[in-house]
């Protein structure tokens, strides 16, 4: 079965060239414009994986991150945190809340962070 | 000036001060205090008794150490040091948004001091108005940031065939877009870093830190570059156990990393690259060395501006931004450190660079006055 994985991103653009290039790779994918709707899809769909932008409309990244760690039945989901944000305090904060993996966008192609989802989740 | 007339005696130079000289301190824009030798404030003019919020009333006679009891004092006397050390345009902030740039002056006449001037000069407005600037450049920066991402994810997907197959000429220039678009990337890194480093005092996070981890650190992170241009990156130090320094480790790290950056970038392969790391009592001494490309004699004086660019540099590397070296340059005299380089074109070049030792160091690094 393929694997499902939800996008939180606000920037409409990166959400349809991630959606595109992982829906091409054979993930299902769910996407959320911002935290708190992206926190109830979590919840809801219960994805594979969560890829998550840190600077988003209302609640953030890291308290998605947080909230996601509090809930049980979410608790073990693993996220990749992928953000502009790219100060070692950030990924240092990021790392240390429980995401599997720290992506800065600008350092990375989709096709290599196709290649960090799989490792964490494989195929 | 008065204290230049030297056949005067010290007494006569006092008198001449509170009496006809007066008015023209009273109406100065710029607050002025008066110290004589024994550090007692003999004057104070108007202006510095609104600056300090103070009435001269208070202040006179007392010496300079015991005016700290006054709140807004303890700035200037952090500035100036318990002994009022001769010290020009640094600053001082005495509270929010609020802040001086303070002048020491010894008066010296036949040899002899007898007295100190402190000028204080208003900046807030010019600070406040930088503050703005860095904000901005930061912001802007930062909303960069997107956008080149998306490019770069585009591009990285049409190279990769995610939309079919490219012609050998419609890939090259997708090769050659995407790689401009690396370095706008990293213009609007160094950018960011720029606006985060000017904003503030720089130095935020001060701990006690072991230097070489910290450069071992770094050395570590660029193990594939070296790999890959096969360069010898050594350690050695003079002192087995190296005393801990204080500093702002992030900020550090991003000095350090700008200078190693550019001995790796402009090292031929096969170089060397060896760091040398001195204990003194008083500081620790850093260098970096390498056998690599050198910077042209004449552009030598020029290697710390803004945006400054080695002629052969460019023509090796077409990325870069000539803002690394003058970052590095403001964190570590931000430290209170020194930084300077010798180097010979085809030669290779050492950079040096020291940073304080001394325990003392954190103490006026207070958080109100950063």
């Amino acid at each position: 079965m393929a694997k499902r994985i939800l996008i939180i991103e606000d920037d409409k653009f990166l959400r349809r060239v991630m959606t595109q290039k992982l829906s091409k790779e054979g993930f299902e994918i769910s996407e959320a414009l911002d935290g708190e709707n992206g926190l109830k899809k979590a919840e809801e769909e219960n994805p594979d994986l969560v890829l998550l932008d840190l600077i988003l409309p209302g609640i953030d990244g890291f308290e998605v991150l947080a909230k996601m760690k509090q809930n049980p039945k979410i608790a073990k989901t693993p996220v990749i945190i992928l953000s502009n944000l790219g100060q070692k305090e950030d990924i240092d904060k990021g790392l240390k809340m429980g995401a599997a993996d720290y992506l800065i966008k600008a350092h990375f192609t989709p096709g290599e962070i196709i290649d960090r989802i799989e490792k964490v989740i494989g195929r | 000036m008065f204290w230049r007339r030297k056949s005067k005696k010290i007494e006569e130079f006092y008198g001449e001060l509170l009496g006809e000289d007066i008015s023209i301190i009273e109406h100065l824009a710029d607050g002025l205090l008066v110290f004589d030798r024994i550090n007692k404030l003999i004057i104070i003019n108007p202006q510095a008794e609104e600056f300090l919020v103070i009435r001269k009333e208070k202040v006179l006679g007392i010496s300079f150490l015991s005016l700290s009891r006054f709140p807004n004092f303890k700035p200037l006397i952090s500035v100036l040091g318990p002994e009022i050390k001769e010290v020009s345009r640094e600053e001082a902030q005495i509270k929010k948004d609020f802040i001086l740039e303070v002048t020491a002056i010894p008066i010296i006449a036949e040899g002899e001091k007898f007295g100190t001037i402190v000028v204080l000069h208003d900046v807030s407005r010019e600070k406040l108005v930088e503050k703005m600037k860095n904000e901005f450049v930061a912001l802007a920066a930062h909303r960069l940031r997107t956008p080149t991402s998306a490019v770069k994810w585009s591009l990285g997907m049409l190279l990769k065939g995610d939309f079919g197959r490219l012609s050998a000429e419609q890939r090259e220039v997708i090769r050659k877009t995407y790689v401009t678009n690396e370095r706008m990337i990293r213009l609007i890194e160094d950018l960011l870093n720029l606006a985060t480093l000017e904003e503030g005092k720089y130095l935020s996070k001060i701990a006690l830190f072991d230097i070489e981890k910290i450069i071992q650190s770094i050395i570590s992170e660029n193990q594939e570059r070296i790999k890959r241009k096969n360069l010898k990156v050594e350690i050695k130090k003079s002192n087995n156990v190296l005393p801990q320094i204080m500093l702002d480790e992030r900020k550090i790290e991003i000095a350090i990393e700008n200078i190693l950056d550019n001995a790796i970038r402009y090292t031929l392969p096969g170089g060397e690259i060896n760091i040398f790391i001195k204990a003194s009592k008083k500081e620790i001494e850093i260098q970096i060395k390498d056998n690599g490309v050198g910077i042209p004699d004449d552009q030598q004086e020029k290697v710390f501006s803004k945006f400054f660019r080695g002629a052969n540099a460019i023509k090796m590397e077409t990325e870069g931004t000539g803002l690394g070296l003058f970052i590095a340059k403001n964190i570590i005299e931000a430290h209170g450190g020194d930084i300077w380089f010798n180097s010979k074109e085809g030669k290779g070049t050492t950079f040096y660079f020291t940073l304080p030792t001394k325990k003392g160091y954190g103490e006026f690094l207070t958080k109100e006055f950063y």
